[in-house]
């Protein structure tokens, strides 16, 4: 009896320990940081590998990103990049560790997407981060909004749609990626510019909300056109509109809302950004290196055969652009919430 | 062109490099499967990066053998330890360790080796031929049938539910329940998280599963320390593990049918081995003659699961090839990875990227081979294990269960919750509330509720969209017959068309 009462003591103790030792490694972290403050005097960066977090699942869009940058950066700065996973909260908790607990000392930065990045503190109280706790460093890529419907849809072009639409309001089923997402937000600034009024379908990420168009479940997807473009090319799916300043060389015929009329331009972005406060020489090394690799012709080769459309904005800029779209998100959603917030 | 390509992906699979790949992610399939809390999902989600140098044919080759190894490997866990190895073998221990306890260990791993050969080679050799006939089927799947195949397999709780019905069903609701936990589907807004961000996504089950099957067990076996001596301990040189022809015949019907179960569930996007292994079972219980014995230890139970979660691997890959979408979620990170190799996933996986598809549809088949022999091999070591005292077994389970749940999110908060489980598990067992149908639910919950809201805007709001489908009316009638099944008055009715002298004496 006694043995068995100290073999349970013993598996509490190991889990115990196994808890003590996770606080230890955070009280260790502080006395460090201030030995990294010495070493932002020093003038090399990088010198050590960096820790790239993802807020997403290995093997989803903002892997994706980093496994096509972290080749090319790794040949200009000489160092790895070593990948952390840490999905959950559409991002959330990758950010909030980015803003809270990363050290500032430029060795941690994290793929940086919107809309995610600000609907989720947005929309959420509890998420703790914002924008101002970033040093946005570039943002590489941006997947311009599309309206995909079944190749076998009534709908042939944008105006069968919009005008079966406006007739008929509430009626007409548009998928969307979730609430929050780029599509649930595109949708409503389209409601916002047409007048129209969708029945807006959440999804659980992109794929469903294709899939649901795909086989006629809905009458359209809002999506994007790197996901749902191998589905147009296999004719599966088919292409009203693109939310883009201008037409893709990749679907000619397909217009853009705005040549309609509608100044509609939207989609998901992704780049990277540190942790505020990081050294400038970091900062600055950094941008360099991005500002680089875009104009290395093998990456942006590797981007084309991904579907993936370069939108490089470096440093301020995106910054800026970050600041734009945070004003026009908390606009939209200051307007609708009510609905939301039961 | 389509024999052209065939033949191409066969030359290539045979390379000696990759044939060795294979067999290298087939034998580390079976290791992280047969250990308690370490899933094929998560090895594929940390492995997967390692791929990324390698050819996009054979990295992700490597991963499908993983895949197909780990399903096998769950059922060794399951047997010996009562701790499923990956959620896919969670029912395997319902039978499974009955059968060791009774000292038949081995023959327990035999037919679930048969029966996890069987089912992969039927699904490698479905996804080989009919893939692209098959795929159509994953496009009917929208929220309206997903909602009905999630009323389905609600009803498998009923008959999971041995002993007491209301445990099973207060188990059943609680894991509904919690399954409500998360930002909400449709309009975002946090439920049941206590400002808590690390659960606005909701309860991994995965993480729920692991407390709530290993845990306990553990937990368990300490207490069993020092009578040990009604052990089985099971000589692994003299044992015969393979069955013989006539211990086959009468499960070769079961393992058919749960093979196609395993491929149809893999096919419907969003449901994967975690869901078929809890059908299969239900089925094979549905059609025995002796419904009762199941649950004590028989043969159907172990091989119903088995040969269903490794059909689903390649159920799972049909949709993911023929049109780029995933089949479970295994299958979505697969997907991941050959979109960062540069491979668009889409229809035009089968024709522009066929030397990297037909290369992997055949790596499935060879996967399938290798895994039962070097599962043969390795189920024989494993027995050892029950040479080795419960005082060394038990940390060992809890130390897997961290690593496990961690492992998934890479959070610690996931540990925790784990813990949170085994306790509540614990509890649970000496209550004598069975966990199985709080995991049911935990897995179907979310499903059941998105899809529920999500026809329900589709509808406008009006409930006969659930009808109106076929596919949807076939399945809810199911349920309805699954559930009448179980009441007393269709037992009676039953009896009286088959034998109505009888009750009127």
């Amino acid at each position: 009896m006694l043995r068995k009462f100290l073999l349970i003591a013993l598996v509490l103790l190991l889990v115990l320990s196994v808890v003590a030792c996770s606080q230890k490694t955070e009280e260790l972290a502080k006395p460090e940081q201030t030995e990294q403050k010495q070493e932002q005097q020093t003038p090399d960066y990088p010198t050590k590998p960096i820790k790239v977090l993802i807020g997403f699942k290995p093997g989803g869009g903002s892997d994706a990103l980093a496994q096509l940058c972290e080749p090319f950066l790794e040949k200009i700065l000489g160092v790895t990049f070593i990948n952390q996973y840490i999905p959950g909260a559409t991002g959330a908790i990758a950010w909030t560790q980015l803003a809270h607990e990363a050290k500032n000392d430029g060795y941690t930065i994290s793929v940086t997407n919107t809309p995610m990045l600000m609907t989720n503190y947005i929309m959420n109280e509890e998420i703790t981060y914002n924008i101002k706790d970033f040093e946005p460093l570039a943002n590489i890529v941006t997947d311009p909004g599309i309206i995909v419907v079944s190749k076998n849809s009534k709908f042939k072009d944008i105006n069968d749609f919009l005008e079966y639409a406006k007739n008929n309001p509430g009626q007409v089923t548009v998928g969307n990626s979730g609430v929050g997402g780029d599509d649930f937000f595109t949708t409503l600034i389209v409601e916002k510019a047409t007048g129209i009024e969708f029945e807006m379908v959440p999804f659980q990420g992109d794929g469903p909300s294709w899939q649901a168009a795909m086989a006629g479940k809905i009458d359209a997807s809002f999506n994007n056109l790197g996901i749902t473009y191998p589905q147009i090319k296999a004719g599966n799916l088919r292409a009203l509109a693109l939310f883009a300043e201008e037409r893709t060389p990749m679907l000619p015929d397909v217009p853009t809302l705005k040549e309609l009329g509608y100044n509609v331009v939207s989609g998901s972005s992704r780049g990277f950004s540190a942790p505020k406060g990081i050294p400038d020489k970091a900062r600055e090394a950094l941008i360099k290196a991005i500002e680089d690799m875009s104009k290395d012709s093998e990456f942006n080769k590797a981007a084309a055969e991904r579907a993936m459309n370069i939108d490089i904005k470096l440093g301020e800029e995106y910054r800026k652009y970050l600041e734009e779209q945070e004003k026009v998100f908390i606009e939209i959603w200051n307007e609708i919430k009510d609905q939301y917030k039961k | 062109m389509i024999v052209q390509n065939l033949l191409y992906g066969l030359v290539n699979v045979l390379k000696i490099s990759n044939l060795l790949t294979i067999a290298l992610g087939t034998a580390i399939g079976l290791f992280v499967g047969a250990m308690p809390g370490l899933s094929a999902t998560m090895a594929i989600a940390i492995l997967l990066p390692l791929t990324f140098g390698l050819h996009p044919a054979t990295g992700i080759s490597m991963m499908a053998a993983l895949y197909m190894g780990a399903m096998y490997g769950g059922s060794i866990a399951a047997i010996l330890l009562k701790t499923p190895g990956t959620p896919a073998a969670a029912a395997t221990t319902l039978d499974g360790y009955p059968m060791a306890q009774k000292g038949q260990a081995a023959k327990a791993f035999g037919i679930s080796l048969t029966a996890s050969f069987i089912g992969g080679m039927i699904s490698s050799i479905a996804l080989l031929t009919v893939a692209p006939l098959l795929g159509q089927i994953a496009l009917n799947f929208g929220p309206v049938e997903l909602f009905s195949v999630a009323v389905l397999g609600m009803t498998i709780i009923a008959s999971l539910s041995r002993g007491s019905t209301i445990m099973g069903l207060l188990s059943g609701a609680v894991g509904l329940l919690l399954a409500m936990v998360g930002m909400d589907p449709i309009t975002g807004t946090p439920r049941f998280t206590f400002g808590n961000i690390y659960l606005f996504s909701g309860i991994p089950f995965t993480v729920a599963l692991i407390g709530l099957f290993s845990i306990p067990q553990a937990i368990r076996l300490i207490e069993t320390i020092g009578n040990e001596g009604g052990k089985h301990k099971i000589d692994p040189i003299k044992e015969r593990i393979l069955p013989t022809i006539q211990e086959l015949k009468p499960l070769i019907v079961t393992i058919f049918r749960s093979s196609i179960i395993g491929v149809i569930t893999g096919i419907i996007p969003g449901t994967g081995g975690d869901t078929a292994c809890w059908f299969a079972y239900n089925e094979a219980k549905r059609f025995s003659k002796d419904k009762d014995k199941f649950g004590t230890g028989i043969p159907e139970g172990v091989a119903a699961t088995e040969a269903a979660n490794n059909a689903v691997v390649g159920g799972a890959l049909i949709p993911t090839l023929t049109l780029g979408i995933p089949g479970s979620s295994t299958t979505a990170v697969l997907i991941g990875g050959l979109m960062v190799h540069g491979i668009m996933p889409g229809p035009t996986l089968m024709t522009e990227y066929a030397d990297v598809t037909y290369t992997l549809i055949w790596a499935l088949l060879f996967a399938t081979i290798i895994m039962f022999f070097v599962g043969l091999i390795f189920t024989k070591a494993s027995i050892y294990v029950t040479m080795v005292s419960n005082r060394i077994i038990a940390p060992i389970i809890v130390v897997l269960c961290v690593i496990g749940s961690f492992a998934i999110n890479n959070s610690f908060f996931d540990v925790l919750l784990m813990f949170g489980f085994g306790v509540v598990g614990y509890f649970m067992d000496k209550i004598k509330m069975p966990t199985a149908p709080m995991v049911i639910g935990l897995i179907l919950g979310r499903m059941l509720d998105v899809s529920l809201n999500q026809s329900l805007i589709i509808s406008h709001g009006s409930w006969s969209i659930f009808v109106k489908s076929p596919i949807s009316a076939v399945l809810l009638t199911l349920a309805l017959l699954s559930i009448l099944q179980s009441t007393p008055l269709f037992t009676y009715i039953i009896k009286k068309i088959k034998n109505p002298k009888k009750i009127m004496s």
